[in-house]
């Protein structure tokens, strides 16, 4: 049996996978790897992930001149796109740290559009209703998407810590419920009179987040970038952030020595929750100025693909934001001009989750033949 | 009465689809594999299903192909969680969103969205669809109705009384011991994704050709994730399924004819209904006592034959 280990490998040793006549494929569990190693091999898959991409779209009957065209030259050729792309990123960029909070301590919330859609709902009701002088407005609704989304979080998290009960299906459940609730009030007692379509009225002026000064970037991108910073601290600096990679590696150590896990996963999917709702207000006052009846669409796995590709650090998810941004922006104009569904988006990102995850394994592993070997 | 007969002839076209995928789930997970794909294999189902019936024009055909067409796509889920070892609950996510993309878009592209199909058509039981009250209820009905009992039946003969289904039951249980004795745990896993997915497929493929009779984006609408959360409910056990099936093909078979008496409830509130009986029913579920216990022992967890401790 070809043994190779590697220098400072102390593994179990290596087993046959497959039996056959000509050889067989041997398996080595891999016990230290290098991040720069790490970084290539998953760079690898999105390289992977992106030709794959590109031969979906080329099916679709996109030429490849045209994927270059819209995914890299006009993306970059003007500051109105690369704004565009920004603009687009904010949310995103949101919604991504809110699975990263969650993640971090393995509670898998899947229902960010439920919570974006509680968070508009929050913060629509203060436009609709003029709660509190205008000067606070802005701060109040940004309050009370918050409050919102973490209301929409309340029951999985307690659920899940009370009777055990998978909060990926009590997350995703809850997207349904809160998307007809929407519709209830967006076709009913919210729906805009001057409008024929269901959204609720314009937010007034003082309502929607302000310009910063360049293209039609507003202030959901500061927003979303001090969020940014700010989860940063909260899971790579603090106390709560070493308590989580504590319980995150080995649980049973962490609650034997008294970390408060209960309260730890609790506080963190309510976090999650509360960043999902300020995603639903990013949106709604920032880029829509009203409340529309799909402005959540996608979000979610968005939202997971970014924490995902991103090692759930806060960071990296600022880069990975602008990344998903501009497949946002190229599958909009793809729609335009080539008639492409939107729905390439979602694949997209599908298909670059599926080839991240499966270069993963030969970041793990070490994969040689064996010949002859029977 | 006539209320009655009514609503409880159209329960079993309910309850099919999530019967069905339940099954299908069942048969998945008892090889230890999480499936939670399964909204996705359900609209590739769908999909496929009316892409065949407006090339062939023949509905029962068109199921096949739904079933194949799900079926071929866990392929892909297979690779991932099988060979590749991906986390399971990651590679089902993706799968979901996968397919929830690639149907709309080859459905956009080949312009088979919002187009009404034939449908499959009811066969009715010469002699017995005539009875009074049960003639309806029971004898007029399409084949995929007729057949559920016995695919149901097959599925459990399969799982409690062959050697294969024991062997599928002990890689799901305990991968390594399986290991030992000989059976290869990929060769069963893969075999129970391809099955389970073809079953879900089916449910899907009945979605859209036997009721809803015509494909739009997205419109599985959840069932995927309420049959997961059906089988969690059953314990893995197909009649305590196919009991929660009914229940919620009830439900379903109810909502349009509540609006029908007169009763005012706005519509999107009886929407909601069946997303909040299934938290209702997971609640109830878990109360009753640890569902982990009636688990297959090692679901969700990768076989990595090198890692054994």
């Amino acid at each position: 049996m070809a043994s190779r280990a590697d220098t400072g490998v102390s593994g179990p040793p290596p087993a046959p996978r497959q039996r056959g006549g000509f050889g067989r494929f041997n398996l080595e569990i891999r016990q230290h790897v290098s991040l720069l190693r790490q970084t290539v091999v998953l760079l690898a898959g999105l390289v992977i992930g992106l030709a794959a991409t590109a031969i979906v779209l080329i099916a679709a009957g996109v030429g490849l001149g045209a994927i270059y065209d819209e995914f890299v030259v006009s993306i970059f050729s003007s500051s109105m796109s690369v704004s565009a792309v920004l603009v687009q990123a904010a949310p995103l960029l949101v919604v991504g740290l809110s699975a990263v909070v969650a993640f971090r301590v393995r509670f898998w919330n899947i229902g960010i559009e439920g919570q974006m859609i509680f968070g508009s709902i929050f913060a629509t009701f203060i436009a609709i209703h003029d709660v509190g002088p205008e000067s606070v407005r802005l701060p109040l609704m940004f309050v009370a998407a918050a409050i919102g989304g973490m209301l929409w979080i309340v029951v999985p998290a307690l659920l899940k810590l009370r009777l055990g009960i998978n909060e990926i299906i009590s997350t995703l459940l809850l997207n349904y419920v809160a998307f007809n609730f929407l519709l209830y009030l967006l076709y009913g007692p919210w729906k805009d009179p001057k409008s024929a379509f269901p959204h609720s009225e314009q937010y007034e002026a003082f309502e929607r987040l302000p310009l910063v000064g360049w293209e039609n970037i507003t202030w959901a991108l500061p927003i979303a970038l001090i969020l940014a910073v700010a989860i940063w601290w909260l899971l790579n600096v603090s106390r709560f952030g070493f308590y989580a990679r504590f319980v995150d590696a080995n649980p049973k150590m962490a609650a034997a020595v008294g970390v408060p896990i209960v309260m730890l996963t609790l506080s963190s999917a309510l976090l999650s929750g509360a960043i999902s709702g300020v995603g639903g207000f990013v949106v709604s006052a920032g880029i829509e100025g009203r409340m529309t009846q799909s402005f959540f669409l996608g979000y979610t796995f968005s939202g997971i693909l970014i924490a995902f590709l991103a090692r759930s650090n806060a960071l990296i998810a600022i880069l990975v934001a602008v990344f998903v941004g501009v497949l946002f922006v190229a599958g909009q104009s793809l729609q335009v001009f080539y008639q492409i569904p939107g729905s390439m988006v979602q694949l997209i990102q599908a298909i670059i989750v599926i080839s991240v995850a499966a270069s993963e394994f030969f970041v793990r592993h070490r994969v040689h033949w064996v010949r002859g070997a029977g | 009465m006539d209320f009655l007969v009514n609503w409880i002839s159209n329960v079993p076209g309910f309850a099919v689809p999530f019967a069905l995928a339940a099954l299908g789930l069942i048969l998945t997970e008892k090889s230890g594999v999480l499936s939670l794909g399964a909204e996705g294999f359900m609209l590739m189902g769908a999909m496929a299903g009316v892409g065949a019936v407006i090339l062939t024009a023949q509905p029962e055909l068109a199921l096949l192909v739904a079933a194949l067409a799900a079926a071929m796509v866990s392929m892909i889920f297979a690779v991932l969680v099988v060979i590749l070892r991906v986390n399971q609950v990651i590679a089902g996510l993706a799968m979901v969103f996968l397919c929830q993309g690639l149907t709309s878009l080859i459905a956009t592209l080949e312009g088979w969205t919002s187009r009404a199909i034939i449908g499959l058509a009811k066969l009715p039981i010469p002699g017995l669809a005539d009875l009074p009250v049960v003639g309806r209820i029971v004898f007029q009905q399409d084949i995929v109705v007729y057949l559920t009992l016995p695919i149901f039946f097959a599925v459990q003969w399969f799982l409690t009384r062959t050697e294969t289904g024991l062997k599928l039951r002990a890689v799901g249980e305990n991968p390594e011991a399986a290991d030992s004795a000989g059976i290869n745990v990929s060769l069963y896993r893969t075999g129970a994704i391809a099955a389970g997915a073809a079953l879900v497929g089916l449910a899907g493929g009945y979605l859209s050709v036997a009721v809803a009779k015509i494909w739009v984006d997205g419109m599985a609408g959840g069932r995927g994730w309420i049959a997961i959360a059906l089988v969690i409910f059953a314990r893995w056990h197909p009649w305590r399924a196919l009991f929660g099936a009914v229940l919620f093909g009830a439900i379903e078979a109810l909502i349009p004819r509540v609006a029908a008496v007169g009763i005012q409830v706005p519509q999107y509130f009886m929407l909601m209904t069946p997303y909040v009986a299934t938290l209702l029913v997971m609640i109830w579920a878990a109360m009753r006592g640890n569902v982990r216990l009636d688990e297959p022992g090692a679901l969700g967890r990768p076989h990595v034959r090198e890692e054994r401790r």
